[in-house]
């Protein structure tokens, strides 16, 4: 019953696109002869960037626009200790238990179990009924662009879309590599594999609200911190 | 509160006036994202290339419509999404009311969508007995309150703190305060649960790409992340027109749509959902049901005139830049679609009998067709619109004495020799309303020339010159 319905209406839909369209060949000629158009030819704008920062550099400015924190460290012990840090401020100012959320990147899992604190729960993807009790999601990122700060997630390739989602802090780790400098070369990577995953989220700071006077307010439903530590 | 107001613009306008705190948020609102807008628009070099290609884009996108949304469905079938076909918005809640009750669904979070507003999709749900939540603050805010948007991007815009605070007091026990950081997170515990505990999740779309089947979505709180994720199953809702073809255009939206809304270069989230999960341990919904709705919009397609009103991404930057909507706000338009593209989106989706009046909410001054990021020429729309109006006069109300004052004119008009003759006379009997150098308030006998009352009774007139222009051409050319 419900799949006759909806045949239906599919077909009274296109019917109607189709007819309407074509009552409209009269008047698209006319209006080919009033409008002068341009030819505008379709596909990309390439956007020209002429800055020469380092593409690093530029995600971390970009980042930093949109209250996000980029710290920069060169080597493994660096990043370790920039996580402990990181944690370490948190339980001081804002957080009061650890209790860590972690993605199933192995390399995340690693490099979580050498932070040089007591942390009161680690956990790797928690379910949905679990993970609103965390308070640092950890997880990699697929790719930064460099000219907005922006984290690309692919749930294909790493189980991060609650961790970076729920927790009111938000750790990414990203090495310098996965920085592209534009949101077309970004878009361009998802559709590397000819199929696009099923999922794929682009992030570019905590998230904010203005809809209250227009007074902006960091941190609504999603992350209220978010720290990307690139590995240069 | 859903029904539709439009036939007293006049009078919600007039109230609208009267409200000088409504007045001032809206001057806040509208200068801030239209200074933000100019801004992030002057960032970008290729700002006119953008807007032509993106018009483009929507031009052939629209005239083959039927293709690309069949080439839309099936990649994205293909991937496991469902689709529901809705003539109208009675069949979109029909079929969104029994997937929902086919699944025992006692709880839905909601994300923002101008088209389930169309739609009054929450009404619908909420006479199925299935309790509905707003999830983006500011819909929350109003959904709290009972209220409808008021603004496309900043839809509680209306109000104030202390509003908000009192309403948070009396609805969620909150204590008083008025500390906006407070009020969003009260929003953001309250609404956890109600995510935790939520069976489905619905969401609009904001362009729908027929090379993958990929639905795109752009947000800043991170409600809609959380509505498309956490329910087990995702009902998403969108308009035929929201198509783009491939996936790099996407590039070019993206562009556009941030800067145009907040002026933002990006917002922070976007999602790009293409079908469902591939595997059971994946994270996110089992099932994604699209629902495709027409509700009037293909009848668009009939005038190229008309048919550009479907190339609208709903960015509200028209609104920011009108003069009418700076000093009315949206709640006066009486609809889902406030502003210039309410104006002219309201009337060809609801039939110009319930919203006559609409079209007039204008003075044409073109600064929403200049600010629009698919380049909508919205004043030709709106007298495409006005001249409907005309020509279907049956359900015009002029009055006697107007009709008979333009037959007048007409008559005037085509007679050279009665031009010159009321003209001269009229500059006789002007002399008579002349205050001051200027006609004002007419008084007394003159009251019973309609047309003219209705002028005069919020400007001034200007009296005809002491010589006409053939006149003055005249006499310079004796003295040459």
């Amino acid at each position: 019953m419900q799949t006759r319905t909806n045949n239906s209406a599919r077909e009274a839909i296109l019917e109607s696109i189709r007819s309407h369209l074509s009552l409209s060949k009269n008047s698209d000629a006319r209006e080919e002869e009033i409008q002068h158009k341009t030819e505008r030819g379709p596909g990309l704008v390439s956007t020209v960037i002429t800055d020469a920062t380092p593409v690093v550099d530029l995600f971390k400015a970009s980042l930093e626009e949109v209250d996000g924190h980029c710290l920069i460290v060169h080597d493994e012990t660096e990043l370790v200790h920039a996580l402990t840090e990181i944690m370490r401020n948190l339980r001081q100012t804002k957080l009061s238990s650890l209790r860590v959320a972690v993605s199933d990147s192995t390399e995340v899992r690693r490099l979580t179990e050498l932070i040089d604190l007591d942390l009161d729960e680690v956990a790797v993807t928690p379910s949905v009924a679990e993970v609103f009790n965390f308070d640092i999601g950890i997880s990699g990122a697929q790719a930064g662009i460099a000219e907005t700060g922006t984290l690309l997630l692919d749930s294909s390739r790493e189980r991060h879309r609650l961790v970076s989602l729920v927790p009111p802090v938000h750790i990414a780790i990203l090495d310098a590599s996965q920085i592209v400098t534009t949101l077309g070369e970004a878009l361009s990577l998802m559709r590397k594999d000819e199929q696009v995953s099923p999922i794929v989220t682009l992030v570019t700071g905590p998230s904010r609200t203005a809809d209250i006077e227009l007074t902006l307010t960091v941190g609504v439903h999603g992350p209220q911190e978010l720290y990307v530590v690139v590995r240069s | 509160m859903n029904h539709v107001t439009s036939e007293t613009f006049d009078e919600n306008a007039r109230a609208a006036l009267a409200d000088s705190q409504l007045r001032g948020a809206l001057r806040n609102v509208t200068s801030l994202f239209g200074q933000r807008r100019l801004a992030a628009a002057r960032s970008l070099d290729n700002w006119e290339d953008l807007r032509n290609q993106a018009r483009a884009i929507k031009d052939d996108v629209l005239l083959h419509l039927d293709s690309y949304l069949e080439q839309f469905v099936a990649n994205a079938e293909s991937r496991g999404a469902q689709f529901h076909w809705a003539q109208d918005a009675a069949e979109a809640n029909a079929i969104i009311c029994e997937l929902a009750s086919k699944r025992g669904a006692r709880t839905i979070v909601k994300s923002k969508s101008m088209t389930t507003e169309e739609t009054h999709l929450n009404t619908a749900l909420e006479a199925a007995d299935i309790q509905v939540v707003e999830t983006d603050l500011g819909e929350y805010i109003i959904q709290l309150a009972e209220e409808t948007p008021s603004h496309i991007i900043a839809p509680a815009i209306h109000k104030t703190k202390y509003q908000i605070a009192a309403l948070f007091t009396q609805e969620l026990g909150m204590p008083p305060t008025d500390d906006i950081a407070k009020l969003t997170s009260t929003a953001r515990f309250t609404l956890r649960d109600r995510f935790a505990a939520a069976d489905i999740g619905i969401s609009g779309v904001n362009f729908g790409i027929a090379e993958t089947g990929t639905i795109l979505i752009v947000e800043n709180e991170g409600n809609i992340r959380l509505t498309t994720s956490l329910p087990r199953v995702h009902i998403a809702v969108m308009g035929i027109e929201k198509i783009i073809p491939r996936f790099a255009d996407a590039d070019i939206f993206l562009k556009l749509l941030p800067r145009s809304g907040t002026g933002q270069r990006l917002t922070t989230y976007q999602s790009f959902i293409t079908g469902t999960k591939t595997s059971h341990e994946s994270e996110g919904p089992e099932e994604l049901h699209v629902v495709l709705l027409d509700n009037g919009r293909s009848r668009m397609l009939a005038h190229p005139v008309t048919r550009q009103s479907l190339a609208c991404i709903r960015c509200g930057a028209c609104l920011n830049v009108c003069p009418v909507y700076q000093q009315i706000g949206g709640h006066a338009y009486g609809s889902v679609y406030p502003g210039p593209i309410g104006a002219v989106i309201t009337p060809q989706l609801i039939g110009l009998e319930k919203t006559q009046q609409l079209p007039y909410a204008s003075s044409l001054c073109g600064a929403c067709r200049e600010v629009c990021p698919v380049k909508i020429d919205i004043p030709r729309l709106l007298l495409h619109l006005r001249s409907e109006i005309t020509e279907n006069g049956s359900h015009v109300k002029r009055s006697a004495s107007e009709r008979a004052a333009f037959k007048l004119w007409r008559i005037t008009m085509t007679k050279p020799w009665l031009y010159k003759l009321s003209a001269r006379l009229g500059r006789i009997f002007q002399g008579v309303l002349i205050r001051k150098g200027k006609i004002g308030k007419v008084k007394g006998i003159a009251r019973v020339a309609t047309p003219l009352r209705a002028w005069t009774s919020n400007r001034d007139l200007r009296p005809i010159e002491r010589q006409s222009f053939r006149e003055v051409w005249r006499a310079s050319l004796r003295k040459n």
